[in-house]
C-alpha cells in the first residue's frame, strides 16, 4: 500500500509541531523518519496511525482519502515506543488481542487464533513466551511481542515509534535485522521514527529527514550521504 | 459540545460523556448546594449578614474551632512527623500493626470515636479517674476537644510525609555526613527541608478536617456557649430553632474558613512544586 | 582518633541506637493512648454486661431498622460514587482541556467542607422553607429529613473518595496502552473494560472501601439532613448517638461496636490490598 501525505500541519494552539507537509511513500517500501526530538517525526507517524488529527491537509492511503478514518479502520500495525504491552494480560493474550476484538461476523474461532498467535511467536522466534506476562521479559523481547501483536491484526502497514530506542547496541542490532526480515517477508509499507542516523541509514530504503516540524530531505541513504540537501542534514548525518 | 473546544482532539473516546457526568453530578451534589447556602447569604444581604455573625457566642463558637484546631494540628504536625519517620526509616516489633492503625480514624465513624473518648475521659472513665488526682479534666473542657481533633486529624500529616520519607536518597544523608556534619544537623539541614511542603500540606489538610469536625467533639466537650461549643454545634442548634438565616450566616463564616484553608492548601502545592523545578 | 577506633561501623544515614528505642517508644505509647485505648473502649463498654445483652440490644427495632438504613444508603452511594468517579478519572486522567486544575480543585471541595455545612446546604437548597423545598412538598416529594436527602448527603462528604484514587493512578499508567488497544481495533467501551479497568482494579476497590467506611459512618451531614426521626430517618451512627444521649450505654456502644468492627474489618482489607497494590505498582514501574 502507498501512502501520500499531502500537506500535513499540526499546531498545539500557536506552537506549530508539522509545517505543512508533504510525502510520498511508494507501496511495500522501508521509511526510516530520521530528525532529532521535536522535529516533528513522531507527531507524523501518530497522524498516519489515526492517535492524532491533522490540523489542515490530507493523508492518502492508496489514493483513497483516509484523514478522517478512525484509529480502529486504519489497521496500521502500530508498535509503540514503549511497547504499551497489556500488563495484566499474558504475552498470548497480547497478541491474540486484536484478533478477539473482531466483530463477530469476521472474528477468528478459537483454534484459529491459537494457531495464528503460535504462528507469530514462531516468526519472532519466540515459540514459548506465550504463558508469561510482560513484565516477566527482556526489553528485546518485548519489542518482538509488540511486533507480533501488531502483525496479528494484519495490517495494512507498519508504523513503529522508535522502536530499538530503549534497547542496548547489541540487542538493537539483532532486532534491526529482525525487523528486516519480517518487512521483506510481509511486504508491508513500514514507517519507523528514529533519531539515530546509523539506524536509518542502515535499515531503511528511503530516509526522510526531519527539522523543527519540516521536511530536509528524501532520499534513499547513500543519496542523503553523497548530497545532502542542507547543512542540517549534513551536521545531523555526519554525527 | 462546548468543552470540546477547549480540549486537544483524542483518538480516546468518551471525553464528552465522563465530562458531562462530571459535571452533572458535581453539580447536583457540591455545587448547588453550596450556591443554595451563599445564596441565601445574599439574600439576607451583607450587612445583616455581618451584624448576625458579629456576636459574642459565635466569635467565641468560631476561635474555638480554629483555637482548637490549631492546637490538635500543631501536635500532628509534630506527632505525624515522628510517626512517619519511624515507620518508614526503623524496623520494630508492631510496625505493621502500628502502620495499618494509622488509618483507623478514617475507618472509624467520628460518633464512635466520640463516645469512646467521652467514656475513657469522663471522671469515672480510665484515663479520668488517672488524672484526676492529678487536678486533670479532659472531658467536658476544651482539652476534650483538643483531644478529639487529635484523634481524627492524626493520619492526615503521616499519610502526606510517609512517602516522601521513602524516596529521600540515602545518599544526600551520607554526603552530608562527609562534610562533617552530625546527625541532628543534617536531619535540620538537610531531611527537614524536604519534607516540608508535605508537611504544610499534612498540616493544612488537618486543620481543614478539625476546623469543622462535629461528631467526635460534641461527645466529649461540655457544649457550653462561651466555652466549649464548636461552631459546627451552633449550626445544628439555630437549624433545630428553625433559624434558617442565622444558620446559614454561621455556616458562610466556615465556608469563607474552608476556602481559605483549601487556598492554603493549593499555594503551597504551587510553591512546592515551583522549588522542586529550580532545584 | 580514638573515636573512630570505638564505632568504625555506625551508620551515618540514622539516629543512634537510644534515640531510635527512645523514639520508637514514645510512638507506641501514644498509638496506645490515641487509637488502641478509644477502640478497646468501646468493645470493653458494649460487653460491660456480658455479650447476651450486648446482642439483644441489637435486636431492639429501631437499631435493627437503623442498620437497615444504613446499608440501604451504603447500597446506592458506593456504586453510584464508583461510576462517578471512574468517569471524572476518565476524563481527567485521559484527556487535556482547559480547566483541569479547577475540576479536580471542586472535586476535592467536599474534603474541606465541614460536614455540618454541607448538610446545612442542603437543607436550604431543599427544604421546606426554600422555593426548590415547597416544589417538592407541593409534588408529595420528600428530599430533606428522608432517604433522598440521607443519600445526598453522603454522596457530597464521600464524592472525592474514589476519583482521587483513580486520578494519579491513571494519570501514571497513561494512554499507550488505551491506543495499542484502539490500533489493533478495539472500541472504544472495549478498551475500557479489557485495557483500563483491570489496570485500576485495586486501586478502584481500595476507593470503594474508603468511601463506605465513610459513607456508612457519617455523621454530621447526616445529622443535619435527617431530622432524626426515630425508626425512619436514623442511621447507625445517629442511633449511636440517640442511644447515648439516653443514658442506654450497653445499647450505644454495642451498636458503635458494630460499626467498630466495620472499620477493622475495612483497615484489613486495605492493609491486604496495599500489600497487593504495592505489587502490581512495581511491575508498573518494572515496564
Amino acid at each position: 500500500m502507498n501512502i501520500d501525505i499531502d500537506c500535513l500541519e499540526k499546531r498545539f494552539g500557536a506552537d506549530r509541531a508539522l509545517h505543512p507537509v508533504s510525502l510520498s511513500i511508494p507501496s511495500g517500501a522501508l521509511v526510516a523518519l530520521l530528525g532529532p526530538s521535536g522535529s516533528g517525526k513522531t507527531t507524523l507517524l501518530r497522524i498516519l496511525g489515526g492517535l492524532e488529527f491533522p490540523t489542515a491537509g490530507r493523508v492518502r492511503f492508496d489514493g483513497c482519502d483516509a484523514t478522517g478514518l478512525s484509529v480502529q479502520e486504519r489497521r496500521a500495525g502500530f508498535v509503540f515506543q514503549h511497547y504499551a504491552l497489556f500488563r495484566h494480560m499474558t504475552v498470548f493474550e497480547n497478541v491474540a488481542y486484536g484478533l478477539r476484538a473482531m466483530p463477530r461476523k469476521t472474528r477468528p474461532g478459537a483454534a484459529e487464533i491459537d494457531r495464528r498467535v503460535t504462528r507469530l511467536l514462531d516468526l519472532i522466534r519466540l515459540p514459548d513466551i506465550g504463558r508469561r506476562y510482560p513484565g516477566q521479559l527482556s526489553g528485546g523481547q518485548r519489542q518482538r511481542v509488540a511486533l507480533a501483536r501488531a502483525l496479528a491484526i494484519d495490517p495494512r502497514m507498519l508504523l513503529l515509534d522508535e522502536p530499538f530506542g530503549a534497547l542496548d547496541a547489541q540487542v538493537r542490532k539483532e532486532l534491526r535485522r529482525g525487523l528486516r526480515e519480517i518487512h521483506d517477508s510481509t511486504g508491508l509499507t513500514t514507517v519507523f521514527v528514529t533519531h539515530d542516523q546509523e539506524e536509518a541509514m542502515e535499515l531503511a530504503d528511503l530516509v526522510v529527514v526531519m527539522s523543527m516540524g519540516r521536511i530536509e530531505q528524501v532520499a534513499p541513504p547513500s543519496e542523503i550521504r553523497a548530497k545532502p540537501a542542507s547543512d542540517f542534514v549534513r551536521q545531523f548525518t555526519a554525527a | 459540545m462546548k468543552a470540546g473546544l477547549m480540549r486537544a482532539r483524542s483518538p480516546l473516546p468518551g471525553f464528552g460523556l465522563t465530562f458531562g457526568i462530571t459535571m452533572a453530578a458535581l453539580s447536583v451534589v457540591v455545587l448547588l448546594p453550596i450556591g443554595a447556602l451563599l445564596g441565601r447569604g445574599i439574600a439576607i444581604g451583607p450587612a445583616e449578614l455581618w451584624q448576625m455573625i458579629d456576636t459574642p457566642r459565635i466569635w467565641a463558637a468560631l476561635a474555638l474551632s480554629f483555637r482548637a484546631a490549631l492546637i490538635a494540628s500543631l501536635f500532628n504536625l509534630v506527632f505525624g512527623l515522628l510517626l512517619a519517620w519511624v515507620l518508614v526509616r526503623y524496623r520494630f516489633p508492631g510496625r505493621g500493626l502500628v502502620d495499618a492503625a494509622v488509618d483507623l480514624p478514617f475507618a472509624l465513624p467520628t460518633a464512635v470515636a466520640g463516645i469512646a473518648l467521652g467514656a475513657l475521659y469522663a471522671p469515672n472513665g480510665v484515663f479520668g479517674q488517672l488524672l484526676a488526682p492529678f487536678g486533670i479534666r479532659v472531658a467536658y473542657t476544651e482539652a476534650g476537644i483538643w483531644l478529639a481533633l487529635i484523634f481524627i486529624g492524626l493520619p492526615f500529616v503521616v499519610r502526606t510525609v510517609q512517602p516522601v520519607i521513602a524516596e529521600i536518597d540515602h545518599e544526600l544523608e551520607e554526603a552530608s555526613a562527609t562534610l562533617g556534619a552530625h546527625r541532628a544537623y543534617t536531619l535540620r539541614r538537610v531531611v527537614l527541608p524536604i519534607l516540608t511542603p508535605a508537611l504544610l500540606t499534612g498540616f493544612a489538610l488537618a486543620m481543614a478536617r478539625s476546623v469543622g469536625e462535629y461528631g467526635s467533639v460534641i461527645f466529649i466537650a461540655g457544649n457550653l456557649p462561651f466555652t466549649s461549643e464548636i461552631a459546627p454545634l451552633l449550626i445544628v442548634i439555630r437549624l433545630e430553632e428553625y433559624n434558617y438565616d442565622a444558620a446559614a450566616a454561621i455556616g458562610i463564616a466556615m465556608l469563607v474558613i474552608s476556602f481559605a484553608m483549601l487556598l492554603a492548601i493549593n499555594l503551597i502545592q504551587i510553591w512546592s512544586r515551583r522549588r522542586i523545578a529550580h532545584a | 582518633m580514638p573515636d573512630v577506633i570505638l564505632v568504625p561501623h555506625r551508620d551515618v544515614t540514622t539516629e543512634p541506637r537510644l534515640v531510635r528505642g527512645l523514639l520508637v517508644g514514645v510512638v507506641l505509647l501514644l498509638i496506645g493512648i490515641l487509637l488502641f485505648a478509644p477502640l478497646a473502649a468501646v468493645f470493653a463498654s458494649a460487653l460491660s454486661e456480658g455479650l447476651r445483652a450486648s446482642l439483644e440490644s441489637l435486636t431492639l427495632p429501631e437499631v435493627r431498622s437503623a442498620i437497615r438504613l444504613t446499608l440501604m444508603v451504603a447500597a446506592i452511594v458506593v456504586p453510584l460514587n464508583a461510576v462517578l468517579g471512574i468517569a471524572a478519572a476518565w476524563a481527567i486522567a485521559k484527556f487535556d482541556f482547559r480547566g483541569k486544575a479547577v475540576l479536580i480543585t471542586l472535586i476535592d471541595l467536599p474534603f474541606s467542607v465541614s460536614p455540618v455545612v454541607a448538610g446545612l446546604s442542603l437543607v436550604l437548597l431543599a427544604g421546606a422553607q426554600s422555593s426548590l423545598g415547597a416544589w417538592f412538598a407541593a409534588h408529595d416529594i420528600r428530599i430533606v429529613f428522608a432517604l433522598p436527602a440521607i443519600v445526598l448527603a453522603t454522596l457530597f462528604v464521600t464524592f472525592p473518595f474514589v476519583a482521587r484514587e483513580l486520578i494519579p493512578i491513571m494519570i501514571e499508567q497513561g494512554r499507550a496502552e488505551e491506543e495499542a488497544a484502539l490500533t489493533l481495533g478495539a472500541s472504544g467501551w472495549r478498551t475500557f473494560r479489557t485495557v483500563t479497568l483491570p489496570n485500576i482494579r485495586w486501586a478502584l476497590l481500595y476507593g470503594v472501601l474508603l468511601c463506605n467506611a465513610r459513607a456508612m459512618g457519617e455523621f454530621g451531614a447526616v445529622a443535619v439532613v435527617s431530622g432524626k426521626i426515630r425508626g425512619e430517618t436514623t442511621t447507625m451512627p445517629i442511633m449511636v448517638e440517640m442511644l447515648y444521649n439516653e443514658y442506654l450505654s450497653v445499647a450505644a456502644f454495642s451498636l458503635a461496636g458494630v460499626l467498630a468492627l466495620l472499620a477493622l474489618v475495612t483497615l484489613t482489607l486495605k492493609s491486604l490490598l496495599e500489600w497487593r497494590h504495592a505489587d502490581v505498582l512495581a511491575a508498573t514501574r518494572r515496564h
